[in-house]
């Protein structure tokens, strides 16, 4: 029997199908990914500093993506109702504020009140939050709702939205990583975007953080003779850690560039695809960019008389 | 060959046989059942390969339900918009500038009724006007007609909140009944013609 050909037909479904699954249908998914606008109507992402960008190679190079990810999970998004100023009828303003968060008295709903801006309730419901900023918008009160992104890793504090492709754009490779011996360095430049920081906590993380099972990068420093004054790079270091007088620890170029790429690691941005309140931005004062009366009018020249 | 009773009876088995077999009629049915919940689950759960659908959103439908609304507390669209359509004119910081554009900080035809202001960058405006009590005559092309009814909003409610402007906000709906009420026109305003719209 001859089965030659069915194997062969058999095969190669089986290759094409992975083939199809695995690379096509990503790369035509994601392959074309460009440059976004944030809700902010700025542009996501920037590329990372040329330094910073070195850095991704050192990180690589040792194996931080071993026990690092960076990557943020999401599981959910709810609605927050905050109330940011009181109206002037403050007594239809606690009946509102009663129905919308029951369960509270007057007196409590009062003492509330006192705290300005005051997070009401949570919904899960677009229409819910929506119908309870109505119901509070009396007498001129403002309030709005917050679109607030939830799950394990917000809880922790890693991060305000789930990461998306965007996030790796400029990364090559890029390095998503997939165990969390450390914890997710997604938004690392946020939590912590003090480069001196992480320059310290690489060559020794005990000093930094308490328990700490990092191992330290010495050898992205250097020991060398301090000249008259320390120099700038100079490691603040204290106790058994500080080199012996005459002497200071200062980064490597890798050292450098890898601090520089951690402070450069924030994927905060809120995006169409993964949706996000931002902080409003304050309505511009006026009172620094308007020019004065008597300049403004001597500058705008009519055109015509 | 002598064959003893002992042997005779083991050969007298009948010997295994390949025949069409029932399948049983509950196994096509869950195999239905299955078929029609991975269907359902997929629907559901996939976003149809939807690029710019991630978990846990399902579909682009229902990412459009998880935006954070628009206008009254964000003006960084609105600036966004101004810096990249109007500042080149008006300068972004709203002073205008002679001969090319005039200002819209203080700008009367800025911080008053929306109605006039919306339709400005919707049809374009030409000829004679009087800003802050000086006369210009220039031409302003429709250059918001092509942004989407939310940009427009946001920019004209950024111009009215901002460079000391403290007017009332511009909605997309408003932007909306106004496009829709000029249908497709090309002639440009004229200010005179403004000051017959009406204030609300």
């Amino acid at each position: 029997m001859n089965h030659g050909p069915l194997i062969f037909l058999a095969a190669f479904i089986a290759l094409a199908g992975s083939w199809f699954g695995v690379v096509l249908t990503p790369q035509l998914n994601v392959g074309q990914l460009q440059q976004t606008n944030t809700l902010n109507g700025a542009l996501y992402p920037v590329a990372r500093p040329g330094v910073a960008q070195q850095g991704l190679q050192v990180y690589r190079a040792n194996g931080c993506v071993q026990c690092h990810s960076q990557q943020v999970g999401q599981t959910g998004t709810v609605f927050d109702v905050r109330v940011t100023e009181a109206g002037t009828n403050r007594v239809a303003l606690n009946e509102a504020l009663r129905k919308v968060k029951t369960g509270v008295s007057a007196p409590e709903a009062e003492q509330l009140l006192e705290r300005l801006p005051l997070d009401v309730a949570r919904f899960t419901n677009r229409e819910d939050a929506e119908a309870a900023v109505k119901t509070l918008g009396v007498g001129g009160t403002k309030a709005h709702f917050l679109v607030v992104p939830v799950g394990p890793d917000m809880a922790r504090g890693w991060g305000k939205r789930r990461s998306v492709a965007e996030d790796y754009l400029f990364d090559a490779p890029a390095l998503p990583g997939g165990v969390r011996i450390g914890p997710d360095l997604a938004n690392i430049g946020v939590r912590q975007p003090d480069i001196n920081w992480h320059l310290r906590h690489l060559y020794a993380p005990r000093s930094e953080v308490k328990g700490s099972t990092m191992p330290s990068y010495p050898y992205l420093f250097e020991k060398r003779r301090a000249g008259r004054e320390a120099s700038p790079d100079a490691l603040a270091l204290t106790g058994k850690l500080a080199a012996e007088k005459g002497y200071e620890i200062v980064p490597t170029a890798e050292g450098k560039a890898l601090a520089a790429y951690l402070v450069s690691l924030r994927s905060e941005a809120p995006l169409f695809i993964s949706p996000i309140s931002v902080a409003s931005a304050a309505p511009a004062g006026g009172d620094t960019n308007a020019p004065a009366g008597g300049a403004g009018a001597a500058t705008n020249a009519p055109a015509t008389k | 060959m002598k064959v003893t009773t002992n042997q005779t009876a083991i050969m007298d088995v009948a010997e295994p046989k390949a025949v069409a077999g029932q399948v049983p009629v509950w196994l096509f049915v869950l195999g239905f059942v299955l078929l029609f919940w991975g269907m359902y689950y997929f629907d559901q759960r996939s976003g149809w390969f939807k690029t710019e659908v991630y978990a846990p959103y399902v579909s682009v439908a229902d990412l459009q339900r998880y935006q954070p609304p628009t206008g009254g507390v964000d003006l960084g669209r609105g600036k966004a918009v101004f810096e990249n359509v109007c500042a080149l004119c008006h300068n972004p910081d709203g002073a205008g500038k002679p001969n090319q554009a005039p200002p819209l900080t203080g700008s009367e035809w800025v911080t008053g009724s929306p109605a006039r202001i919306i339709r400005i960058p919707l049809a374009g405006l030409s000829g004679p006007i009087e800003v802050k009590g000086q006369q210009w005559n220039l031409s302003m092309p429709a250059m918001g007609a092509a942004l989407s009814d939310e940009d427009l909003a946001a920019t004209l409610t950024y111009m009215r909140q901002s460079w000391g402007n403290k007017a009332s906000e511009v909605t997309p709906e408003m932007v909306k009944a106004i496009r829709t009420l000029l249908g497709n026109r090309s002639q440009p305003f004229t200010a005179a013609e403004l000051l017959t719209v009406p204030e609300k």
